[in-house]
């Protein structure tokens, strides 16, 4: 009997060991409306990067706070606020006052959700996904890193400029936040004397749902649903009036078409070239350098991923070939062979920490990819360090544009030399990373981290050590991965925080310093 | 003479369902007496070529066909006659076949070392047989810093798992049985080393819940050759409580929401001329299944029972 007394406490220990560690997974950025750390009231006159002026998208100027139409907003706004369910609550909460970091998450999550590459059929070729057709299969987009970086970038700059156009407009009409006007009121966020007309929130609202929709075409009701919520939010919030966020939104619209139609011509839609333009750009690579790189998978996928990305427009550099690395060393060179022997000490001693290293950077299929992890960097820095609205949307605009160009140079690279990765060149080797789909030098996650993190050093120079190790991490951590050379790498590092630097000049210049 | 067998055999059985649920439930109805001890050594070799990615059964030349190779030292220790201890240790390899389009490393190494107590609630004359029920409570956790978030090559799942199962047995006098077991497996969560992943939306952290499962089985068998040869059939089915499906053309994840049901044979011989020696055989093979492999699963193994 006491045998199975203990028998029983024991086991029920053990299952409530179990269930116990079962805590709820964190599934967004956990943080509150925080007080701004400044309001930047001179963010109107900051340098739009697509805008030709903070007044090119014009508004017209808002009622008096003293007139009958704005008192009528203010009465519904006290009406809609005063009660709010608990449902209406929980939104409140979740978008807070800088909603920047939801549709950043949003962003992230769509790219996750789609960062899936198409399959072959029973036949043993392979459908690409077709724009015109999204539903597939497969579905449209595969949001692989340079689909990733493209859709972050457009994203981040509508935004930054949707917002120097708010800043500007509030700054020029001067109409305070509803609580600031009414005493009654009591925000659900800080208080601030940034003035409410038009609402910023209303410009990210919008902005961010129209490029996003663009970008993930099937996302739109969802896309539709959650700018919905946001902009309800706001009401509920006790933060805009109605003709606030009817301004914001125009704003936001007027912006995203804006970013969208430099997005149609940028060159992305031909980036996945044909089969026989990726082969003369292979065999083009062949006469140059006596090698090239071929995709080992089964059945063999006729076209590497996008071999015109590095045609694409660039944001900041006027040609990606003034950020041509040099060439990589040839196959069978001294130093190529020292580079393969390292690839082999890993292989054959891989310890924990070269494991650990490799799959936390590894961001693969079906993640947020390389640009989306620095974007989830960015975004815990700003929390941290309380930015604003428009210095948020800075942010990860310069973080992104510079992430963006440094894939397009990246990918120039990779076409332009072609270079094969160590499964091709090391007989027999295997890998504890999966091996993507196009040539080897340089390394993407290289250029995308030394990018991000130059810009992100720029922005948060108490943060400069942190993001440059981590850089040199993610750069490291293909190689124990064992789908790049260490020159891979290295190279990719310099490069990545060569065209960075073009993003950090425009900033410097911006106003905003 | 005949009853001590009857118990040692019986005792040295159940490490065939062992290996094929993941080593660590005790599923069979029969109990050793104090003292009693046996110890076994089971290679088990799985392989497929196919599976279900959602409900689809699909190939995948990127992995080709995957074998995994597991080598299964296990005790079993009667601490009173109606309470076994048993303990397990499986030692896991896996790797692709080759010429395969993913060039993967495989991976090796300890995976959950499996803790299970069984006792005997019930076990009486009813009829022509013996009706007896019994209850496993069972524990396992990982061994070794295997990586779960690596498949289809990795070790296990990667997380401590506690298991509760009833057993039902009937047994004719004549050496014919049918059983049926019913189990709820309480997984815990695994840590991947990565900080972002994708179940049906976003997750920032590297902790993934396993989802829990049930476990059913049915058993027909007997024993033949005066109690020197057991053969039975069996059927098994495991489905999780929860989870998410595998994604297109993707790897699968240690949150996925796995399903299967899976038929085998078994066979045991005690040879009468070399005492506390028996040798093992089974095979068994998924028939239906949702995100899992449709693998096909081979043993051989030897116990030997012995008086501590």
């Amino acid at each position: 009997m006491n045998k199975n007394i203990t028998i029983a406490v024991a086991s029920l220990c053990m299952v409530l060991a179990i269930t116990a560690c079962d805590d709820e997974l964190p599934t967004m950025a956990n943080f509150t409306d925080y007080a701004y750390s400044s309001l930047d009231e001179g963010g109107g006159s900051w340098t739009p990067i697509l805008l030709t002026s903070a007044d090119q998208v014009v508004i017209d100027a808002p009622a008096d706070v003293a007139s009958t139409e704005y008192m009528a907003e203010l009465t519904d706004l006290k009406s809609a606020s005063a009660n709010l369910t608990a449902d209406q609550r929980k939104k409140v909460e979740y978008w807070t006052n800088n909603s920047l970091i939801r549709w950043n998450e949003i962003a992230l999550e769509l790219v996750a959700k789609y960062n899936l590459i198409p399959g072959p059929n029973e036949d043993d070729t392979y459908t690409l996904p077709n724009p015109a057709s999204p539903d597939g299969p497969p579905a449209f987009p595969f949001a692989h890193p340079p689909y990733a970086c493209r859709a972050f970038a457009y994203l981040s700059v509508a935004q930054f400029d949707g917002l120097i156009t708010a800043w500007h407009y509030k700054y020029t009409f001067n109409r305070g936040a509803p609580y600031n006007v009414d005493n009654a009121i009591t925000p659900a966020y800080e208080k601030s004397s940034l003035p409410s007309y038009p609402s910023h929130g209303a410009v990210i609202a919008t902005s961010s749902r129209d490029v996003l929709s663009a970008m993930f075409p099937l996302e739109k009701e969802y896309l539709t649903a959650m700018a919905e919520e946001h902009l309800q939010s706001l009401i509920w919030a006790g933060i805009n009036v109605e003709s606030d966020i009817d301004a914001g939104k125009y704003i936001g619209e007027e912006v995203a078409k804006v970013a969208l139609a430099r997005a149609a011509g940028d060159g992305m839609k031909k980036a996945q070239a044909p089969k026989a333009v990726s082969d003369s750009i292979k065999a083009a690579a062949f006469a140059r350098f006596g090698w090239q790189w071929d995709n080992l998978e089964l059945p063999t996928r006729p076209v590497g991923l996008t071999p015109l990305f590095g045609q694409v427009k660039m944001w900041n550099v006027a040609t990606v070939e003034e950020v041509r690395p040099i060439a990589p060393p040839a196959p069978g060179s001294a130093e190529f062979e020292e580079n393969v022997k390292e690839l082999k000490h890993y292989a054959d001693n891989m310890t924990d920490e070269w494991r650990a290293i490799a799959n936390f950077w590894q961001d693969g299929l079906g993640t947020y990819t390389p640009p989306g992890h620095w974007n989830r960097f960015a975004k815990d820095f700003i929390i941290k360090y309380k930015q604003n609205p428009i210095r948020s949307a800075r942010t990860f605009a310069y973080m992104n544009m510079a992430i963006m160009d440094g894939g397009i140079s990246c990918w120039d690279a990779k076409y332009y030399y072609h270079y094969p990765r160590p499964i091709q060149t090391i007989p027999g080797y295997k890998t504890i990373a999966g091996t993507p789909n196009f040539p080897s030098y340089t390394s993407g996650h290289s250029v995308f981290s030394a990018a991000a993190a130059a810009v992100l050093a720029y922005i948060f120079p108490q943060e400069a050590e942190l993001v440059n190790a981590w850089a040199e991490e993610a750069a490291i951590s293909r190689v124990y991965g064992g789908i790049h050379y260490r020159f891979d790498a290295v190279v990719g590092t310099d490069q990545g925080r060569k065209v960075a630097q073009y993003a950090i000049e425009r900033a410097k210049l911006d106003g905003a310093n | 003479m005949k009853t001590i067998k009857y118990i040692l055999f019986g005792m040295c059985a159940f490490v065939a369902t062992l290996v094929q649920v993941k080593a660590q439930t005790p599923t069979d109805a029969i109990m050793m007496k104090q003292r009693e001890s046996c110890v076994a050594l089971i290679y088990d070799m799985s392989t497929f070529d196919h599976y279900w990615e959602g409900d689809l059964l699909r190939v995948n030349q990127t992995i080709e066909t995957v074998t995994r190779n597991t080598v299964l030292p296990m005790i079993a220790i009667g601490l009173h006659d109606k309470l076994n201890l048993i303990v397990a240790t499986p030692y896991v390899k896996t790797k692709s076949s080759e010429p395969n389009g993913g060039k993967f490393a495989g991976a090796k190494g300890f995976q959950d070392i499996g803790i299970s107590l069984k006792g005997e609630l019930m076990n009486k004359q009813l009829g022509a047989g013996k009706l007896a029920l019994l209850s496993t409570v069972s524990f396992s956790t990982p061994m070794s810093n295997y990586l779960s978030d690596y498949m289809p090559y990795s070790l296990g799942f990667g997380a401590p798992e506690f298991g509760a199962r009833a057993i039902v047995h009937y047994q004719l006098d004549k050496g014919m049985y049918a059983r049926v077991t019913g189990a709820h497996l309480w997984r815990g969560q695994t840590e991947a080393e990565r900080d972002y992943y994708y179940n049906n939306g976003s997750y920032y952290t590297a902790l993934m819940d396993v989802p829990d499962a049930w476990d059913y089985q049915a058993v027909v068998g007997s024993w033949l050759l005066d109690y020197s040869l057991k053969v039975e059939a069996n059927y098994q089915r495991l489905v999780s409580t929860s989870g998410d499906d595998i994604r297109k053309y993707n790897a699968a994840q240690p949150t996925n929401r796995v399903e299967f049901g899976q038929v085998g044979v078994t066979a045991q011989y005690y040879p009468k001329a070399a005492k506390g020696l028996g040798a093992l055989l089974y095979y068994s093979q998924r028939i239906s299944g949702k995100n899992t492999a449709k693998s096909n699963n081979f043993g051989v193994g030897l116990t030997y029972q012995f008086k501590i």
